[in-house]
């Protein structure tokens, strides 16, 4: 059998029986895939397009949106083998230990475990990332080469670090289709379907074990799988529309049982040009403003919160990037004549840039994917996000890039000016990450997550959501390096399953 | 040439020499006093004492009238006894990084700026 097959020619009807069915041929599925080459398993992976952009099949993620403006469900993800690596930026930053804890002024906060838990999956993903050596933070003590870092006064924020994505060979972030199409196809006990859209998820009649998954394809071939195990590596948008979708056992959905899959949708807000940065002597070093190589890797600069800053401050994560040059208008002119001049500072040659941010939102149950009565071209119920973003957290924001023009302040190094205030400014300078996350939340507490510890959704013996819609809190740090992080660990316990 | 001529000949040096000691003694006084006489002139107020901090006075009355934009309710007397009483022994940039230090700031129409610069601006701007 060749390791990858049209779905459209798979006969009509018939049933594929494996170990593992993996459901997405995203980043996720490919790399547990990749992961459990050695395991013996016998796996399928499941793409819902080929192995190039198809208007048909991306036109069956449209849905609609309502409440704050986001991006159309349609464009925000990409349905071919490799995802939504296909237009990504290569953005790469393990999350920060915080980020991991429950904390009383952060609803619905803490994962079942710290970030020790999957920190040695770290440089196992960074490789899948082609992202160069896992070096973080620790960038600075060789970026020093290229500049000093801006000198900021004691207190909540510091100079943090990205590394980026890089294929081989490429001047693009690693798209993951192409770039491991040929190592899946070595793959002897791997199977990828493409052109397989899983329209449905089968329990067994006892509710607790995944049967079947039901399969169709847009040219009307219809045929099953049936796994002893499976894996949805789906995204964040379309697991739940599965997992909500499969109601015929479950009347509310699998894993829904406590009405929480499709719940706490988060994505990054990104709006643009969030606050002017006034530099008094000018000086900034290129990692600020743009991807720098060395020592093997792609890396920036930014701004970020310490963990000590937001657990004194409540304060969720954020990052901070520093953008173009601007001028000063006369209000901005005044204000740092007079403020570099009452601290006895040169600003005569001043430089000023506009800052531009990633957002962490607080998490909202009723931020919410719900299926709707309109259909798809397979039949599946098409979904309806309910996006909203709080007053508390773009305040949160505020408070911490004013946290920044303190520090600024006291190293007399510059200065800062808000640009935003209300609601509707914020708005009108929002824009997205494409991060999709939190909609089959992680936690031990059935009553409070989808999925267990382990990535197994509840009540369900043989069924795993892999991705970043387990993550039941979202950082500020792009979700591909994480998430990938998480599918590894997943990988190692599978593998123990089976054992 | 008649005696008049020759005494006529005789002052014209001494005239031009007193032009341009006078030219002189013009251009110093417009080097000195220049400034003053042709810098804005303000009225007097009760805060001339605090004002006397501020760096620029016009750079500052543009930056309080901004400070104050978003202030509902501003007490000049009160905070200029603040600031006296801030700036008592203290310079205006250490009274400044005191308020960083104590994480004391305003805004003026976004800008991050130490409460107590803030309060002289606004100062300013109601001083006129």
């Amino acid at each position: 059998m060749p390791a990858f097959i049209d779905a459209r020619t798979v006969p009509a009807g018939s049933t594929i029986q494996t170990d593992l069915a993996i459901v997405g041929g995203g980043p996720a599925g490919i790399s547990l895939a990749l992961a459990l080459r050695d395991s013996g398993l016998r796996m399928v992976l499941l793409e819902s397009g080929g192995l190039r952009f198809d208007a048909a099949t991306q036109s069956l993620y449209a849905g609609r949106e309502t409440g704050v403006p986001y991006i159309p469900l349609v464009a925000t993800r990409l349905r071919y083998f490799g995802g939504c690596s296909n237009h990504w930026g290569g953005w790469c930053r393990p999350l920060d230990p915080v980020d991991f804890e429950a904390r009383p002024w952060f609803a619905h906060s803490g994962w079942p475990f710290a970030r020790r838990e999957i920190e040695p999956w770290f440089a196992p993903a960074q490789a899948l990332v082609e992202a160069g050596p896992l070096i973080y933070d620790d960038a600075e003590k060789w970026s020093r080469a290229l500049g000093p870092p801006i000198r900021l006064g004691s207190g909540g924020l510091y100079t943090t670090y990205f590394q980026f994505s890089k294929q081989r060979d490429s001047v693009l972030p690693t798209h993951f289709g192409e770039r491991y199409a040929g190592d899946l196809k070595r793959i002897a006990a791997l199977t990828t379907l493409l052109h397989a859209n899983v329209t449905g998820l089968k329990l067994a009649g006892n509710a607790s074990t995944l049967d079947r998954l039901e399969v169709a394809t847009l040219s009307g071939n219809r045929f099953r799988v049936k796994p002893k195990l499976a894996v949805l590596a789906t995204g964040g948008i379309e697991t739940p529309r599965l997992l909500l979708a499969s109601n015929d056992v479950m009347t509310t959905g699998v894993g829904n049982a406590h009405d929480l899959v499709g719940r706490f949708f988060a994505d990054h807000p990104i709006p643009g040009q969030t606050a002017t940065l006034v530099l008094f002597d000018g000086r900034i070093a290129p990692y600020y403003q743009l991807i720098q190589s060395a020592n093997g890797t792609n890396f920036r600069a930014a701004f970020a919160p310490g963990d000590s800053f937001r657990r004194a401050r409540g304060v969720p994560g954020s990052l901070a990037t520093v953008e173009g040059e601007v001028q000063l208008d006369a209000t901005g002119q005044a204000a740092l004549a007079e403020t570099a001049g009452a601290l006895g500072i040169d600003a005569a040659s001043m430089r000023a840039f506009t800052l531009g941010c990633g957002m962490e939102l607080e998490p909202d149950p009723e931020r919410r994917l719900t299926l709707t009565s309109e259909r798809d071209a397979l039949g599946m119920p098409r979904l309806k996000l309910d996006m909203r973003i709080s007053d508390d957290d773009f305040a949160h924001y505020r408070n911490t890039l004013k946290e920044l023009g303190r520090q600024l302040l006291a190293a007399g190094t510059g200065m800062i000016r808000l640009l935003h205030s209300t609601r509707a400014e914020w708005l009108s300078a929002i824009d997205w990450g494409n991060h999709h996350m939190g909609t089959a939340r992680m936690h031990d507490d059935p009553r409070q997550g989808v999925v267990d510890a382990n990535s197994k959704v509840h009540g369900v013996t043989n069924l795993y959501v892999a991705g970043s819609a387990v993550f039941p809190t979202y950082g500020a740090s792009n979700p591909t390096l994480n998430l990938l992080a998480l599918v590894l660990r997943l990988a190692d316990h599978l593998k123990g399953r089976f054992r | 040439m008649s005696a008049a001529a020759r005494a006529s000949i005789a002052r014209r040096p001494l005239l031009k020499g007193l032009l341009a000691a006078a030219g002189v003694a013009a251009a110093a006084i417009a080097a000195v006093e220049g400034p003053r006489l042709f810098a804005p002139r303000y009225a007097p107020s009760p805060f001339d004492d605090v004002l006397a901090q501020l760096p620029d006075r016009e750079n500052a009355i543009r930056l309080g009238a901004a400070f104050l934009t978003s202030v509902k309710h501003f007490d000049a007397a009160a905070t200029a006894g603040l600031l006296r009483a801030r700036l008592r022994g203290h310079s205006l940039a250490a009274t400044m990084n005191d308020d960083l230090l104590e994480a004391r700031l305003s805004e003026a129409r976004g800008w991050v700026l130490p409460e107590s610069l803030a309060l002289l601006c606004a100062l300013a701007a109601r001083a006129g």
